[in-house]
């Protein structure tokens, strides 16, 4: 595949409807009430799902868009998939007949990666709203993880086109005026290895489209459609002006901020790589045409990926802690080269799209940190730790399935030490209680416990990564992903580096096989899957750590004596 | 219709509320709190307002306080170790993983109550069904009591893996645990909680471990004043998941009494919805610097079993209060991108509303009331006076940054509160699949009343009920806290014909457990289970409750399903799936208090009529002469626009409303 010219994307949409008079107050009044309708969204969705990685994981975005496929608002839920819903719409839209084609009661299914952002198992399901029945005001959209969606293998990590990692729907009508598709539902129910999963987590964000676009249609008719949409201009300008007011503060230049994947899943080779980022007033660009051709392996970014992620990265920084909705995004340009690794272009593999993505969060603040470093944290474990395990129970023949992102340190930053937390990318995600997965699934928790030593040194240090061991009770399939085990996280301003990622397993006889990243990985009966997550990357030179903290760490084993006596030397004198 | 006397603790007054069965009505007394000996603003308020044959009288003594949540919220309890099972002694910090603030990178997670150093783990295990793995290592416990004893931990939480299905381990710790001579306190995490969640029942079990001692010596000397007072009756303290328990229950399971702040005013809500047969209510309870919303179905206000302070979790049954940081004292103020915002900073009660005239510069939610002349003529219950022109130059800066004048900016105040307000009411009615239209309303708090007109507007709701004693509800709805204890178990086991005799089993063993706490639970109580039901692969559930013979189920199992799907259906619409399973029971018993009577429609006092006052009419967007009316004056229909008084709250009549005064003293508001 051969790279083309870089292109220039908006990151949010400037078309302007008739902005008529409204005041600062009504549309204060038409934000809540939107993020309320996102709110109430999420919840229905939330509280039907039946698979663990959606009300658990929360791996899904829920939001609601105007008909210029403008995000007016999304509730909390996983932050890269939430920069990516306005594609799925857009692509779904014009692949079924475009908004002429939309009737009420109508919801498309889509998941075609190059359009979702994702793989195929992010399901986006789409429903039009309709003002009177018959004026078309947006829609609600809710892209969410199934846990099996037909791909080679339940999760991949070395696919080598887009045809073995799922099947595809296209943008079809799974309802049609409120009735459902039986054609489409079969087929879906069919392309499933846990069909009574998929068939509840589709039913769920169903069901979620519906509440959202009830609650959209009331605030359109509560405030009239014309206030509504002036006020949606206010609103936007407004969030452009928050994300513009941070920018002013960042000296003008350009940046670069390195990153390095561990390798594609295919072949062992490392991928390094760079995103620069351009402050011009108030106008940022981040510029992803120094990346790569797209790899053979699936650690592919598809665009909407790759914007999502510039996405987050800014609105974290910038949005002063809100909700993000288009107007945020709009001082956000994002350049990237068709063919590359952050713009992988059909049939490419994408299965792993999310972690250059996530990675490219943080290489972004990379980036900052050279021109503002209190403005951002040095580098966390870097990785979600993801482990997908499936198998067959022995004593009923039913197949299982589960799957969970793991915590790791945080980095430090000027104001404080690193946590233990899922990595930014899943800020609202919780992993799921050891005596739940116990009560679930055939396995012994052994261990979870912070490890001693893993969190960089530093002024401020970073936070501790996390040793898991599970004792498999029968035989199980995994398939995992620890990035960046080969590189440990930064440190910022003088701070040490923290522990990197592993993942190994140790086989009933004793001997161990690495397992950072592999594809339906056999662990049988007595196995110990040990997950060993990253520490954070510490910020500022360990001689200026306080040394009533050094001693205070000692005593309750966050550090070791020898890590003290290496680091903090000033402790012991 | 025995005599009480109910004391309600709050931020800025401690509420008191008594009822006279000799004279068959009720009293109501406000003083300010004492935050460092609450006990002290107690019994100031008895003293008070309370005459001493009455004090001799009464049966019950009622109590809501935040003493405990105080004390957690401020990290003032006791010296707490943790003894968790080999290899979990991080459950605590490690937590969900999750952040509470999403977009917040630099986000800091809440210190656990047990620092790492007295963590301390025990060899053994219990598997998920119950069976032992390995016994418990004793040496392992021996060598966590000297490490306590020697650091002097006052009290430790044991919470073991997997106890809430075998919780033999956790009683081997404590009995090995004295055995090596610890004589703290012991919270062991299956006496806690039966329910599965480790992060959440280590989290509550430490909470129990952290307040004990404080709520315990809090409570002795507060029963310890109260019969030098000459009070010989029974104490009781409310419970976060409504009802009451007696101090001695109380102290020994202080936990369920943290989130109580909010349930007289829910519980009061429940009373009043059933007085007058409202089947469904929605609360508003505005304060100085929160909001408090409550659903009551059918008189009865929801239960949920899983809460959070400070970001710990907490499993116990709560009252299902909403809050937002959205009150009186909420500031306004001008964002980066300059947009009005209202909250949830809050002046608080110092210096407070520049109105109070007490130092406070920043405009609130209360100063745009009082210009717009919200709050009538200007003299608070409080003894406070406004001062007007305090609250327009407090505006003024606000006004001009978004280039309007403080008439608009001050009516923009209170439609950004009251929005923000009516989001949390329709997010807690959608949640039950209701939609808020056909409700009625129901404002309390010193501010509710004020807010009621603008946020049934907001919310299309055409009835609202100021209750009597509107401004000291809580404290009155302390008045009906029946005698509660409950317990629950989690037993994961399909929902079908076969199980009964293993829910029954358990149904049996929750009693026993309740019962052994108290025996008077074991003969006059009324019992109730509720069964937590989901579908089979889902997480969430549905709590229903069963009818009961003795401590057995008494209708089928098809019928107790059917009651499921229906509100299944009508909280989240039809589904696809079939199989239901059982996830936890929960038992609870209740010995009611003597009924007490609400009271009758008063007569109307006689009052001079008084000048009309210039203010700001939401539905006519203007200001016009709005009648002054003193609520125990009200005779006929009174027509908005209107301010009502009273001794403890105002109301806020629109145009386009009308109050009447009600059956049992209610002032019922409708819009024409």
């Amino acid at each position: 595949m051969t790279l083309k010219e870089p292109v220039v994307h908006k990151a949010g949409r400037f078309d302007r409807g008739a902005a008529g008079e409204v005041d600062p107050i009504t549309t204060e009044v038409v934000r809540h009430a939107l993020n309320s309708a996102a709110n109430q969204m999420k919840r229905a969705l939330v509280r039907t799902a039946f698979s663990p990685i959606i009300y658990e994981v929360l791996d899904f975005a829920v939001a609601i868009y105007d008909d210029k496929v403008r995000l007016l608002a999304q509730a909390p839920s996983l932050p890269l998939f939430m920069g990516t819903l306005n594609f799925c719409i857009a692509e779904a839209v014009r692949n079924a007949g475009g908004p002429e084609a939309l009737e009420p009661g109508d919801a498309l299914i889509y998941n075609w990666p190059f359009g979702t952002g994702s793989h195929p198992q992010d399901v986006a399901i789409i429903m039009p709203v309709f003002h009177d029945d018959d004026e078309l005001i947006g829609y609600t959209a809710i892209k969410g993880h199934w846990l099996d969606i037909a791909a080679k293998d339940p999760y991949c990590t070395d696919t080598t086109d887009v045809f073995q990692e799922g099947t595809i729907f296209p943008g079809v009508k799974i309802y049609k005026r409120g009735e459902l598709n039986d054609d489409i539902f079969r087929m879906v129910l069919a392309n499933s290895r846990v069909p009574d999963m998929v068939r509840g987590d589709l039913d769920a964000q169903v069901t979620g489209c519906r509440v959202g676009a009830r609650g959209f249609r009331e605030v359109v008719e509560r405030f009239g459609l014309e206030t509504c949409r002036s006020a949606v201009e206010n609103m936007f300008d407004h969030g452009e002006a928050v994300v513009r007011s941070y920018f002013d503060k960042i000296p003008d230049g350009r940046y670069v901020g390195h990153g390095e994947m561990d390798d594609d899943g295919i072949s062992d080779a490392s991928i390094p790589f760079e995103v620069a980022l351009e402050i011009s007033g108030s106008d940022v660009r981040i510029d992803f045409s120094a990346a790569p051709e797209a790899r053979q392996g699936p650690v592919n970014s598809p665009l909407p990926s790759t914007i999502s992620a510039s996405r987050v990265a800014i609105t974290m920084l910038a949005g002063y802690g809100e909700a993000p909705h288009e107007g945020h995004f709009r001082p956000i340009e994002v350049v990237t080269r068709p063919g590359s690794m952050f713009d992988p272009l059909p049939p490419a593999p994408s299965f792993l799209y999310a972690w250059p993505a996530l990675q490219a969060i943080e290489v972004i603040y990379n980036a900052i940190a050279k021109a503002l470093p209190e403005a951002v944290p040095a580098q966390s474990g870097g990785c979600i730790g993801s482990v997908v395990w499936w198998g067959t129970r022995e004593a009923t023949g039913e197949a299982w399935a589960d799957g969970a992102p793991h915590p790791m340190g945080q980095g430090a930053w000027h104001d404080g030490d690193g946590g233990t937390m899922l990595h930014i990318s899943e800020s609202a995600t919780r992993f799921t209680p050891v005596e739940v997965w116990e009560q679930r699934n055939p396995w012994l928790v052994e261990r979870m416990a912070l490890a001693t030593d893993s969190g960089g040194a530093g002024r401020h240090r970073g936070g501790a990564g996390i040793d898991f061991e599970f004792r498999m009770l029968e035989d199980t399939y995994i398939t995992s992903i620890f990035e960046r085990s080969k590189n440990a996280p930064w440190g910022l301003e003088g701070g040490r580096q923290g522990r990197p990622n592993n993942a190994i397993v140790i086989m009933p006889d004793g001997t161990e096989h690495r397992v950072a990243k592999a594809t339906r990985f056999l662990v049988p009966k007595d196995g110990v899957v040990r997950l060993m997550t990253g520490g954070g990357g510490g910020y500022g030179a360990p001689s200026e750590r306080p040394v009533e903290r050094v001693r205070s760490d000692l005593d309750d084993g966050y550090v070791s004596d020898a890590f003290a006596r290496t680091h903090y030397p000033h402790a012991f004198d | 219709m025995a005599t009480r006397i109910g004391v309600d603790i709050g931020g800025t007054f401690t509420d008191l509320v008594y009822f006279d069965e000799a004279q068959g009505r009720s009293f109501v007394g406000k003083v300010p709190t004492v935050p460092d000996a609450p006990e002290e603003g107690v019994i100031d308020a008895i003293t008070r307002h309370v005459p001493r044959s009455v004090i001799g009288d009464a049966r019950f003594f009622l109590h809501g306080t935040t003493v405990g949540l105080n004390a957690l919220l401020e990290r003032r309890g006791a010296k707490i170790g943790l003894i968790a099972t080999e290899g979990f002694r991080d459950v605590l910090e490690i937590r969900r993983g999750d952040r509470a603030e999403m977009y917040n990178l630099f986000w800091r997670q809440t210190r656990p109550l047990v620092p790492r150093r007295l963590r301390l783990e025990v060899g053994g295990r219990i598997m998920a069904d119950g069976s032992e793995r390995t016994p418990v290592d004793p040496r392992s416990v021996e060598a966590a009591a000297r490490t306590f004893m020697e650091e002097g931990v006052d009290s430790v939480a044991v919470s073991l893996i997997n106890a809430y299905a075998n919780p033999a381990h956790e009683l081997e710790v404590e009995r090995l645990m004295r055995e090596a001579g610890f004589k703290g306190g012991i919270s062991l995490s299956h006496r806690i909680s039966r329910e599965y969640r480790e992060y959440e029942r280590t989290s509550t079990t430490a909470i129990d471990a952290f307040v004990r001692a404080r709520m315990s010596s809090y409570l002795r000397r507060l029963e310890g004043r109260l019969q030098a007072l000459g009070f010989a009756g029974t104490c009781l303290i409310t419970r976060s998941g409504s009802g009451s328990m007696s101090f001695a229950e109380a102290e020994d399971r202080p936990f369920e009494t943290i989130m109580s702040g909010p349930v007289g005013g829910a519980q009061g809500a429940g009373e009043i919805a059933k007085a007058l047969d409202i089947d469904t209510l929605i609360t508003a309870d505005v304060g100085g610097t929160s909001f408090d919303t409550a659903l009551i179905l059918n008189g009865q206000p929801q239960v949920l079993y899983e809460g959070m302070i400070d970001n710990m979790p907490i499993q116990t049954s709560w009252v299902d209060v909403r809050s937002i940081g959205s009150g009186g004292g909420s500031i306004a103020h001008v964002d980066v991108g300059k947009l009005m915002r209202v909250g949830p900073k809050s002046a608080g009660a110092s210096p407070g509303p520049a109105a109070y005239g007490k130092g406070g510069v920043v405009p609130t939610t209360t100063d745009a009331a009082a210009y717009l002349g919200m709050l009538g003529p200007g003299d608070l219950a409080s003894g406070i006076h406004l001062d007007l022109g305090k609250a327009e130059a407090a505006i003024a800066p606000v006004a001009e940054a978004i280039g309007k004048d403080i008439e608009h900016t001050a009516s923009g105040i209170m439609r950004i509160s009251s929005a923000a307000m009516a989001n949390a009411i329709r997010e807690i009615s959608v949640d039950q699949g209701l939609d808020p239209r056909g409700m009625t309303l129901l404002p309390f708090g010193g501010a509710g009343p004020l807010m009621a007109c603008l946020l049934a507007d907001e919310l299309a709701m055409r009835r609202i009920v100021v209750p009597p004693f509107a401004g000291n509800f809580s404290a009155w709805g302390l008045l009906g806290a029946d005698m509660v204890q409950s317990a629950a178990l989690t037993r994961i086991m399909d929902f079908v014909p076969a199980s009964v005799p293993a829910i029954d089993a358990v149904v049996g063993e929750l009693f026993e457990t309740i019962e052994a706490r108290n025996t008077a639970h074991a003969t006059d109580a009324i019992r109730t289970v509720n069964l937590d039901l989901r579908y089979k692969g889902q997480e969430h559930w549905l709590t229903v409750e069963v009818e009961l013979d003795g401590m057995a189920i008494a209708e089928p199992i098809e019928a107790i399903r059917a009651r499921f799907v229906d509100e299944y259906t009508q909280t989240f619409g039809k589904t696809m799936n079939e199989s239901v399973e059982l996830v936890s029971v929960r038992a609870s018993t209740t010995l009611p208090l003597p009924r007490r009577d609400i009271g009758e429609r008063p007569q109307p006092v006689a009052s001079t009529p008084r000048e009309p006052l210039e203010a700001h009419s939401f539905s006519l967007k203007r200001r016009v002469p709005f009648r002054i009316v003193e609520r125990e004056a009200i005779a006929e229909p009174v027509a908005g626009p209107a301010i009502v008084i009273e001794a403890t709250t105002t109301t806020y009549l629109d145009a386009g409303w009308t109050a009447r005064i009600g059956a049992i003293g209610e002032m019922i508001l409708e819009r024409d």
